[in-house]
């Protein structure tokens, strides 16, 4: 079944362990955080999760959860 | 000898710099899954928590409390690289930090008269400083299949000319203080 953005944006909220309801499409990345290092963990499991590549130049011009969640959809391989 | 407080200066930079380390590896090996890069880097986390004992318990052993730093060489290193998104990233800024760590202590062993605490406690972090860079290493060749060569060395490029950045702006920051490190056959490698 193919992964969609919306199965991503509840991931996030899980790894972040936060309610679900947080992580809006529109949310700013960076307000879903304390410290800008949990998103780097958060960015490591994402990938492990869905096995695709994220770097640090995709990051810079990603702003809300729904763009990452949609990068990584993208990239997901087609079963 | 006491020590001069430039001295105790440098040693409590290393134990804040050792401590901002592990504190970075813990988090990512809270992080991975389980696998060979979990193993060898909460290893290197441990190493790193370690090392600031050891500084700890050597500014003791001469007679000195560890000054109370807020900054450490990595978080200037982490603002002007970046921060990693993924593991080959967070790899390459280790590669370069680690070089920089073997490097620094390297020059420290060269000053003359050095207070055998220090050098002994220098030779004992120096150990594991070779492992850290080794395990790096291999791991980011073992990584060149998914990444791809050319990417990964651009990468690691992209982070020494961070690091050499900062390095410089550490020095010219610090430079009344760790004026007793640049003795004329310092050369950086």
């Amino acid at each position: 079944m193919a992964v969609t953005t919306d199965d991503i944006r509840r991931r996030m909220a899980e790894i972040l362990e936060i309610p679900e309801a947080r992580a809006t499409p529109d949310t700013v990345l960076t307000d879903l955080v304390s410290d800008s290092f949990r998103l780097v963990e958060m960015a490591i499991e994402l990938q492990d999760d869905y096995d695709v590549i994220i770097g640090q130049s995709d990051m810079a011009d990603l702003r809300t959860v729904e763009q990452l969640a949609e990068l990584i959809r993208s990239r997901v391989a087609v079963p | 000898m006491p020590l001069s407080e430039d001295e105790l200066f440098v040693l409590s930079y290393y134990r804040t710099s050792e401590i901002n380390g592990s504190l970075f590896f813990g988090r990512l090996a809270r992080a991975l899954r389980p696998g060979p890069i979990q193993h060898d880097l909460s290893k290197h986390f441990a190493d790193e928590a370690q090392h600031a004992w050891y500084w700890t318990s050597c500014i003791d052993r001469l007679g000195a409390k560890p000054m109370r730093l807020s900054e450490a060489y990595q978080d200037q290193y982490l603002e002007a690289a970046g921060l990693p998104v993924n593991l080959m990233e967070v790899l390459a800024i280790t590669l370069v930090f680690e070089r920089r760590v073997i490097n620094q202590y390297a020059k420290h062993l060269a000053v003359s008269g050095l207070h055998p605490e220090i050098s002994g406690t220098i030779d004992r972090i120096m150990e594991d400083e070779r492992w850290h860079v080794q395990w790096v290493r291999d791991a980011l060749a073992a990584m060149e299949a998914r990444f791809g060569k050319e990417h990964i060395d651009a990468t690691i490029a992209r982070n020494k000319a961070a690091d050499q950045e900062v390095y410089a702006r550490t020095l010219a920051e610090y430079e009344a203080r760790l004026s007793f490190l640049a003795a004329p056959h310092d050369k950086e490698t």
